[in-house]
Order: C-alpha cells, then sequence, then structure tokens
C-alpha cells in the first residue's frame, strides 16, 4: 500500500499551514547542520580553530530548535488530535528533530579536535577526515532531500550510502589502530581521533534513521522489518 | 517476541461465526426509492463495542435501525439482503419484532424519556412484555439504573419525572431503559452528541463496562470518541462500507485512502 | 435618507399593528361590558320615579316607571318621546313631570307580575285595616295556612283519589260501601280546602297605584315586597343574590319575561354532556385512524378534505340533516319497532334530547377529529421510536405513550367542541330544543332519563325572547342577563380548557420544548 502523502488537502487551512511549518522546521534544522557540517570539514581542513570555535557555540541554536519542534508537535497533538498520516508526520518530525539534534552534538564533538590540543599531523588522517566529511555531507543533503519530498527512491539512495561511509570508517580505525600501534606515547591525541571518527559514523547512522522515517512516513509499517533491499526491489519494479 | 502492551484484538476477517453478533448479508436498504445502503456485507463482534463512522447521510443509522428493524416506522422503505442474530435471519417475515426489539435494544441521539416518573420509564419494556410482579420490577429497575451508573443519583427520587433529570442523566436513564430487558445488542445512534464532554467520558466509560453483558454498536461523529471506546470500527461513505477493522488499524493506518481522508479530516 | 425610510416603515408598521389590537379589544371588552351592564339590571333593584303627564286637556296620566337612570336623564327621555310623538302638533305637547317618591312599593307575585304603588293597609280574616308593621305576622300565618293546605292535598286528597280512581278502573259499584264512604271522605276534605282556600283569600295587602286606584294582592302570591328608592347598600346586595339565586334556579314565568332560566341551563349541560359522550369517542378513534394508522393516499387526503369541509358546512344544515335523518328517519323506525302501542303520536319519532345531541355531535366532530390531530402530530417521533425499541406494539405505542402526550390537544379539541354546542341555537330548533318544556328530561321516573323529550337551551331561550319581544324593558334585560349567563358559560369552559391544557402540558410536553 502506498500513497502520495498530501499536506494541503485538509478541510482546515490553518491545520495544513501548522503541518507544513512543523515539516519545514525539520528542513530548516537539517540545512543548518548541513551548513554546520560543511564549515567543520573546512576547519579541519584549514585547521581553523576560531571556526570551529564558532560551529560549536552555534549548536545551541540546533537544540533551541529541537525543543521548539517538540513544543509544536505536543501542542498539536493536543490541539488537533491527529489521526493516521497526520501523526506518523508529527511523531516522523518528533523523531527527526531528535536525530538532527544529536547530530549537531557529533558535529561539536568532532569540532573539538580542531580546537583543543590539535589534531595529529597525519596526510591520510586529513584526506580520510575529508573523505568521510563529504560522503556525510553528500548523505545528509540526500535524507534531507528525500524527507523533503518523501521520495522514497531518494531515500533508499542515501540510505546506501550508510555502507560506503561505514568502509571508509573501518578503513580509517584500521589506520588509526595502525598509528596507535607505532606510536604509543600519543595514544591520547589518537584517542581523540578516534572519538571523532566515530563521530562522523554516529552521524552516518542518524541521518539512515531519518531515511527510514520516510518510509514510516509513507506506509506506515516500520521498515526495519523489511530489508531496504527488498524496498528497493519493489520500488524498482513498480516505478 | 517481549510484548510491552497485551491487545487481545481478533482481526476482523478472522472472527468465527460463534464471535460474531450480528452478521449481515447483502444488506441493501431504500427510501422513497433511493438506495441508502448498498449490500453491505459485515460481521460485528460479539462482546465488543464497534462504531460506525462516516458522514452524515452515509447510512451509519440506517445500517443501525436495521439491527432492530426500525426502518420500518418509515413506510416508503425496502430491505433485501439478510442480519442474522444467533443464528436467525431477523428479516424472515415471521420475525416477532417486540421480541426482537426487547433483545436488540436502542439508544437515540436525543434523550426521549416517556413523561413518566423514572421507575416507569426504565420498567415499561418490561410492562409491555407482560412483568406484572412488583418484586420483579423493583429488581429489574435496580439493577438497570445500577448498570447504568445512575442509581446512587437516583434512588432517592425514582418516582419523580424523569424529565427533571439532566441531560447526561436522561441519556444514562435511557440505556437503563433498554438494559431492564437485559438485551443481548444495544444499539447506540450518537448518545453524546447533545451532552458536554465530561459527561460524555462518563457515558463512554459505561459503555466500555457495558461490553461485559452486550454486544454494542455505537454510531457516533465524533472521531476521537469512535477511536476511544471503540473495538472495531466500520466506515461508511454514500451507503457502502469503504472499511471494517479493528479501531487500533483503522485509526493508524487505514486501507482505504477515503478512510485516510475521512479520518484525518480532508476533503472527502 | 433610506435608514430614515426604513424607520418611517418600520414604526408606520408598528402603529397599524397597534391600531388593530386596539380594535379587536375594544370590541371584545365593549361586548363584555354591554352585555355584562344590561344583563346585571336584570338582577339590580331599580328606583322607581312617579311620572306625572298633564295633557293641554287637563287630562292627567300618571304612573310608575321603574329605571336605573335618574330622574333628570329620564325626565329628558319622556319629554323627547312626547316631542318626536307631538311632532305634527307642538301646540298640544303634554307637560310631563318626574318625581322621586320614598314610599313607592314594589311587589313581585309568584307567577313574575310586578305591581308598583305605595302601601294602603293589609287585611286579614279578622281585620280589615292593619298597618304595614303587621306584614310579617300575616305572612306568617299565610304561610302556616299554605302547608296546611298542601299537606292535605298530599296526604289525604291524593291517596284517595287514587284509590277512587283504582276502583272506577275496575268498574266497581258507585253504591258499594267502600266507594261511597271515600266518596264522603273526599268531599269534607275538599270542602276543608275550600275553607282554608276562602279564609286565605282574606289575607291581602292593598296598595295604590299612580292613578290612586286600589289594587288588591293576595299576600299568598307575593314572592318579594321592597320599596326600591329606600333601599341601603345591604339590602341591594341581598336583593342581588336573592333574585341572582332566583334566576338560576327558577324556571321562568310570565312567557319568559321573568323568574329564571334554570331548566334552559340543565337542558344545555344535559345535551352537551350527552354529545360529549357521543362526540370524544368517535372524534378520538378517527383522528387517531387518520393520524396513525390511515396509508398516505388519495382516499385518506379525501377523508380529510371532508373533514375539514364538514366544519365548514352552515350549522343550519346539520340541523336539517338531523331533523330529516335523525328523527324522520331513525326516530320513525324505533317508533314502529318499539313503540308501535302509541302511535300515531310519535316518541323517538319527534324532536327530542337524543336527536338534538346526536346532532350537535355531528356539527363538532370536525373539531374534536382536528384538534386531536393536531395534538397527535405535536408528539415527537423520538417518543414513538423510543416506545417502539423497548418492544412496543403499535397499539401499545399509542394507547401507553402518544395518547397521554396528546391529551391536551384532545382536551382542547373537546372543550371546543363543548363551547361550540352550548352558543349554537339554529339546529337545536330544528331538532328538540323548545321556548318552553313542561318538564326537564330527568326525574324520578323511569327510566330516570328521558332522551326522548324536548328540552330547553339556553342559546334558544335567548333567541325566543329576543325574537318576540323587544317592547318590554323587562324582558330585555332577562334576555341580556341570559346571554351574560352564556357568556359566561363559554368563557368558563374555554379558560377549564386553557389551564387544563396548560396542566396537561407542563406534565407531558416538557420534553418538547
Amino acid at each position: 500500500m502506498k500513497r502520495p502523502f498530501q499536506l494541503n488537502t485538509h478541510i482546515s487551512a490553518k491545520y495544513n499551514q501548522e503541518l507544513e511549518a512543523l515539516k519545514h522546521s525539520v528542513l530548516t534544522m537539517g540545512g543548518l547542520l548541513e551548513q554546520q557540517m560543511v564549515n567543520t570539514l573546512i576547519a579541519i581542513e584549514e585547521k581553523l580553530p576560531n571556526l570551529a570555535e564558532r560551529v560549536s557555540l552555534n549548536d545551541a541554536k540546533i537544540d533551541g530548535m529541537e525543543q521548539q519542534v517538540e513544543q509544536e508537535c505536543m501542542r498539536i497533538i493536543a490541539t488537533r488530535n491527529p489521526a493516521a498520516s497526520d501523526l506518523r508526520l508529527v511523531m516522523t518530525v518528533a523523531k527527526a528533530a531528535n536525530d538532527l539534534e544529536r547530530i549537531g552534538d557529533d558535529i561539536v564533538r568532532i569540532n573539538r579536535l580542531v580546537q583543543s590540543k590539535g589534531m595529529p599531523d597525519s596526510d591520510f588522517l586529513l584526506a580520510g577526515l575529508l573523505d568521510i566529511g563529504n560522503r556525510i555531507v553528500s548523505m545528509m543533503r540526500g535524507t534531507l532531500d528525500a524527507f523533503a519530498r518523501q521520495d522514497e527512491k531518494a531515500a533508499i539512495i542515501a540510505h546506501k550510502q550508510d555502507s560506503d561511509i561505514d568502509r571508509v570508517y573501518k578503513k580509517l580505525l584500521e589506520q588509526t589502530a595502525e598509528e596507535i600501534k607505532s606510536n604509543p606515547e600519543e595514544i591520547y591525541m589518537w584517542m581523540d581521533v578516534l572519538w571523532t571518527v566515530r563521530s562522523f559514523e554516529r552521524i552516518g547512522d542518524r541521518c539512515k534513521n531519518i531515511c527510514e522515517y520516510v518510509f514510516f512516513l509513507n506506509s506506515g509499517t516500520n521498515r526495519k522489518k523489511i530489508s531496504m533491499k527488498k524496498n528497493l526491489k519493489r520500488l524498482l519494479k513498480n516505478g | 517476541m517481549f510484548k510491552l502492551f497485551e491487545r487481545e484484538v481478533i482481526a476482523v476477517d478472522e472472527l468465527s461465526l460463534n464471535q460474531t453478533g450480528i452478521d449481515v448479508r447483502e444488506l441493501s436498504v431504500e427510501f422513497d426509492g433511493k438506495r441508502v445502503l448498498n449490500e453491505i456485507n459485515i460481521r460485528i463482534p460479539k462482546h465488543k463495542i464497534t462504531a460506525l463512522i462516516g458522514q452524515s447521510g452515509c447510512g451509519k443509522t440506517t445500517l443501525l435501525s436495521s439491527f432492530n428493524r426500525m426502518n420500518e416506522l418509515n413506510r416508503r422503505h425496502k430491505t433485501t439482503g439478510e442480519v442474522w442474530i444467533d443464528e436467525r435471519n431477523i428479516y424472515n417475515k415471521r420475525e416477532n419484532l417486540a421480541a426482537l426489539r426487547s433483545r436488540v435494544g436502542m439508544v437515540f441521539q436525543r434523550p426521549n424519556p416517556f413523561p413518566m416518573s423514572i421507575y416507569e420509564n426504565v420498567c415499561f419494556g418490561l410492562k409491555i412484555k407482560g412483568e406484572t410482579s412488583r418484586r420483579v420490577l423493583d429488581d429489574a429497575v435496580e439493577n438497570a439504573l445500577d448498570q447504568a451508573a445512575l442509581w446512587e443519583e437516583v434512588r432517592d427520587r425514582l418516582f419523580d419525572s424523569a424529565l427533571t433529570l439532566s441531560g447526561g442523566q436522561q441519556q444514562r436513564l435511557m440505556i437503563a431503559r433498554a438494559l431492564a430487558l437485559s438485551p443481548e445488542i444495544l444499539l447506540l445512534d450518537e448518545p453524546t452528541s447533545a451532552l458536554d464532554p465530561l459527561t460524555t467520558l462518563h457515558i463512554e466509560e459505561l459503555i466500555s463496562q457495558l461490553k461485559k453483558t452486550c454486544t454494542i454498536v455505537i454510531v457516533t461523529h465524533n472521531m476521537q470518541q469512535a477511536a476511544r471506546v471503540s473495538d472495531y470500527a466500520a466506515f461508511l461513505h454514500q451507503g457502502d462500507l469503504i472499511e471494517f477493522a479493528d479501531s487500533d488499524v483503522l485509526f493508524t493506518l487505514p486501507a482505504k485512502q477515503q478512510t485516510e481522508d475521512y479520518i484525518t479530516g480532508r476533503y472527502g | 435618507m433610506k435608514r430614515s425610510l426604513f424607520e418611517v416603515k418600520q414604526s408606520l408598521t408598528e402603529l397599524a399593528s397597534l391600531l388593530c389590537i386596539t380594535v379587536i379589544v375594544s370590541a371584545f371588552l365593549g361586548l363584555v361590558f354591554f352585555i355584562g351592564i344590561q344583563g346585571l339590571r336584570y338582577f339590580l333593584p331599580a328606583s322607581v320615579h312617579l311620572v306625572t303627564i298633564t295633557y293641554p286637556d287637563q287630562r292627567v296620566e300618571k304612573y310608575y316607571q321603574p329605571e336605573t337612570v335618574d330622574k333628570s336623564s329620564l325626565l329628558a327621555d319622556i319629554n323627547a318621546r312626547l316631542v318626536q310623538q307631538y311632532s305634527d302638533n307642538p301646540a298640544n305637547l303634554p307637560l310631563a313631570e318626574v318625581v322621586h317618591t320614598e314610599d313607592v312599593i314594589e311587589i313581585r307575585t309568584e307567577s313574575g307580575e310586578v305591581y308598583y304603588g305605595t302601601f294602603e293597609r293589609l287585611t286579614s280574616d279578622k281585620n280589615d285595616n292593619l298597618t304595614i308593621t303587621m306584614m310579617d305576622n300575616l305572612l306568617l300565618t299565610v304561610e302556616l295556612l299554605q302547608s296546611q293546605l298542601s299537606d292535605v292535598q298530599e296526604n289525604q286528597l291524593m291517596p284517595i283519589h287514587r284509590r277512587l280512581a283504582g276502583l272506577t278502573e275496575r268498574n266497581v259499584d258507585e253504591n258499594v260501601q267502600l266507594f261511597r264512604s271515600l266518596q264522603g271522605d273526599f268531599k269534607r276534605w275538599q270542602s276543608y280546602v275550600t275553607g282554608v282556600n276562602e279564609r286565605l283569600s282574606l289575607f291581602n295587602i292593598v296598595i295604590k297605584d299612580a292613578e290612586a286606584n286600589d289594587i288588591i294582592i293576595p299576600l299568598s302570591e307575593i314572592s318579594s315586597l321592597i320599596s326600591p328608592n329606600s333601599v341601603t347598600l345591604f339590602d341591594k346586595i341581598v336583593i342581588f343574590s336573592e333574585r341572582l339565586i332566583n334566576f338560576l334556579s327558577e324556571p321562568p314565568k310570565q312567557a319568559a319575561t321573568s323568574g329564571g332560566v334554570f331548566p334552559a341551563i340543565f337542558g344545555t349541560v344535559l345535551m352537551v354532556i350527552l354529545m360529549a359522550i357521543v362526540v370524544s369517542p368517535f372524534g378520538i378513534i378517527a383522528a387517531i385512524y387518520l393520524h396513525e394508522y390511515a396509508p398516505e393516499n388519495k382516499t385518506t387526503l379525501l377523508i380529510r378534505i371532508g373533514v375539514s369541509n364538514m366544519a365548514a358546512v352552515p350549522s343550519v344544515v346539520y340541523g336539517v340533516f338531523g331533523l330529516g335523518f335523525f328523527v324522520y328517519t331513525l326516530g320513525g323506525s324505533i317508533d314502529q319497532l318499539l313503540y308501535s302501542e302509541k302511535l300515531p303520536s310519535p316518541t323517538f319519532g319527534a324532536p327530542g334530547l337524543l336527536w338534538a345531541s346526536l346532532t350537535m355531535g355531528l356539527l363538532t366532530l370536525p373539531v374534536v377529529i382536528v384538534a386531536t390531530e393536531e395534538g397527535l402530530s405535536r408528539v415527537p417521533k423520538g417518543q414513538r421510536q423510543g416506545s417502539y425499541a423497548l418492544g412496543a406494539t403499535k397499539l401499545e405505542t399509542i394507547t401507553r405513550v402518544v395518547i397521554p402526550m396528546a391529551s391536551p390537544g384532545i382536551l382542547t379539541g373537546l372543550i371546543l367542541a363543548i363551547a361550540r354546542a352550548a352558543g349554537e341555537v339554529a339546529p337545536l330548533i330544528l331538532v328538540g330544543a323548545v321556548k318552553f318544556a313542561p318538564s326537564l328530561p330527568v326525574d324520578g321516573t323511569f327510566p330516570f332519563l328521558h332522551l326522548e323529550r324536548q328540552f330547553m337551551h339556553l342559546g334558544v331561550f335567548i333567541y325566543n325572547g329576543a325574537f318576540h319581544s323587544q317592547i318590554d324593558a323587562n324582558v330585555a334585560s332577562i334576555m341580556f342577563a341570559s346571554c351574560m349567563l352564556l357568556i359566561l358559560i363559554v368563557f368558563a369552559l374555554n379558560i377549564t380548557a386553557i389551564v387544563f391544557r396548560g396542566r396537561l402540558r407542563e406534565r407531558y410536553e416538557r420534553s418538547l420544548l
């Protein structure tokens, strides 16, 4: 069962506006986070602690937004008694906002690497971080795009990007382990790197969650039960 | 898998015959040559609360009234199809309507107490049935009022006019009046549409208590109410049964676009 | 500009409606007051004036004139009449004079005659010249004699007469001992009665009328003696209530110029009760059939149209129908079947109470049907549904729920019908109401209620009175009094209907509001 999600068809125009604004707030949050991510990558590449600090400070804004979204969701549930697809939208928005807020926290953690003692001077590390970072940015973009358009195909494509990210993550882990083995005296510095890399990976996971919400939003089924591959096959067959 | 939330809801299409309270087969109703119900097939589960929802004029009340043949009060009506209650098609020619209606109680949208005392109102049906023993009547009145959660409020003024009661009390009196006949099935036609929200909640609570003893079918315009009280829900649209499912499904993940549009308040 | 035009229109509408209401209310009040004042004059003692008219030829005419108006307006009245009378011969215009004399007395006799005059003397069996102070004593004596007389008549003469009649019927020879002794007794008692009567005739009051002629009135005939020009307020009230009671409890006297209207009230009430007994089951059942059972087709529509047209048929047509169908056809057949021994004198084949009741029942049937249907349609659908839903059949629903709730309407219809029948005249003249009925339709002889008898009716009584005697002021006033009574009866019935309906509504129709 699949049917296009229609937002603008409620009898109450105000309700339409409210749901539209709610959905839009997630996209706004996502856009801001994308910007944060891009800035973070610049800070890493150019080694700009000031920029990194600004990014960290910006996170408070995202926390505030998440709170607002949560309140709005509660208000809509209380006053509008949404049912079926409307209810799913509200729930999804609440959950997505939560995930986005966590992404923000992860970005702050990544920036800490640039800010504090400085990251180890290593080419492979820089290249690896930028690689995984760029992949993350692209995945975030794809996810938000899929969420905005309720596009299941786009969601699956974005969802699949996570496996690449995992691959890069694993490679980075291995290299980091090598580095620690060879320079045990720098272990504390590399531990920070480890956390940073982990944060990147976590962002990927959260993007994956949001992609899954797109399916929940559309079909109401919890997509974790169904393999994404099956979904993809089905979608390709249908469309 | 470990279950966090206990729910014992049998899916609609898995209902067996002896779990069925009312079995409607190919039921069509016409008023004045205009089709109001169009070949309805539905199995109303026994000892559950089933809500009928849909827009005004979609045939909810007609469907409800066909369960005790109240439609026949309108002279220009025509019913085809079958309604089976207790392994009997109530639309057979020799059906005793009075007996049927005492087994299938009905409560209407607006409380319509007779201009008699509370006591007389409750035992009206029993007296019609020919019950004369004062003791039996007294017991039945107390029982019915107790079941309808009204006994404590009116025990001291049983012989006052029923018209002195408040709206919510009157509606509970109407339920008591139907319960006095110990019906198997209780039909409620928008029983709370004229009442305030708190009184409505009282009546809803009362309804969910009653399903222990009767099969309950409720027509309501209030979606939240249908979602709150019902175990099953049927959505009707212009005389057709669009969807019938357990309420958990119908109000979270309806199978049909029309149902979805109706319950989320979209253009029909 | 537009606004002011609108305001003008509005105030004009208000003014017009106010005017209409004023006209209606004043017409109604005028009717009630006119009838009421004219009617009350019958009960109030009028003051009596001595009118002296001196003609140019020295002829003098004197008479007593009872009038409620004062002296000067009475004089003006008389003068105006004289001027009109002598308009072609003004030179001979007589001179009128009105004197208010204190000592005039008014005597009403049992037979309804009224005498005015000044007291002259009282006579008794012993004395020919007694003063007014002896009046009470003499009256007591007269009363005693009268009671003796009626006692003898009832207890002695009547039984003897009956026994004699019985003997004659059995062809007993007149020379039988018993027969003779009875005849002797009879003669003896008769002579006793004659003696008492002779003695009674000596008790008289002598008054002088305006022309100073003696009028001798036997004391036994007097029903009231007052001096109208010197009564106190208290006396007036006493006289008023006495006359009112007499009016309500006595039969008419002197060809309906005085006395009371009791038989008419009795006849009206009895006829109306019989009519209600006839009309209510028919009307109510018909209305229930029409409203609850009749299929909605052309026949039903025709019946409905018929019923409403029945209400529009002029009442005299009902009278003619009643005479032709009930009296001649139905009554005639009953006489032939059951009372053939009395023919050709009719029993039921003549106008009478039963036929009048049936005719009036027919006449008021549409009122009852329409009002009942109205009441039935006021019963809300929810009540019927509720009853059906509890397993009641149609009959049970109608008898237990619908009729109690429709009872205000039914009752209204019935009382409207009664009010109408109480005031109807034309058909009653044809089917049984008469100007004067010698006996009431209810008495002590079997079968107590005599449906074949003719009866008196208040409306017919007024009609006859108004028709026959417009000249006599006293007759006019008894007619007005009867009118007032009729209006009061009809009002009382209507008010009863309203009050009763209100009560029933309170009880049964609160759920409608």
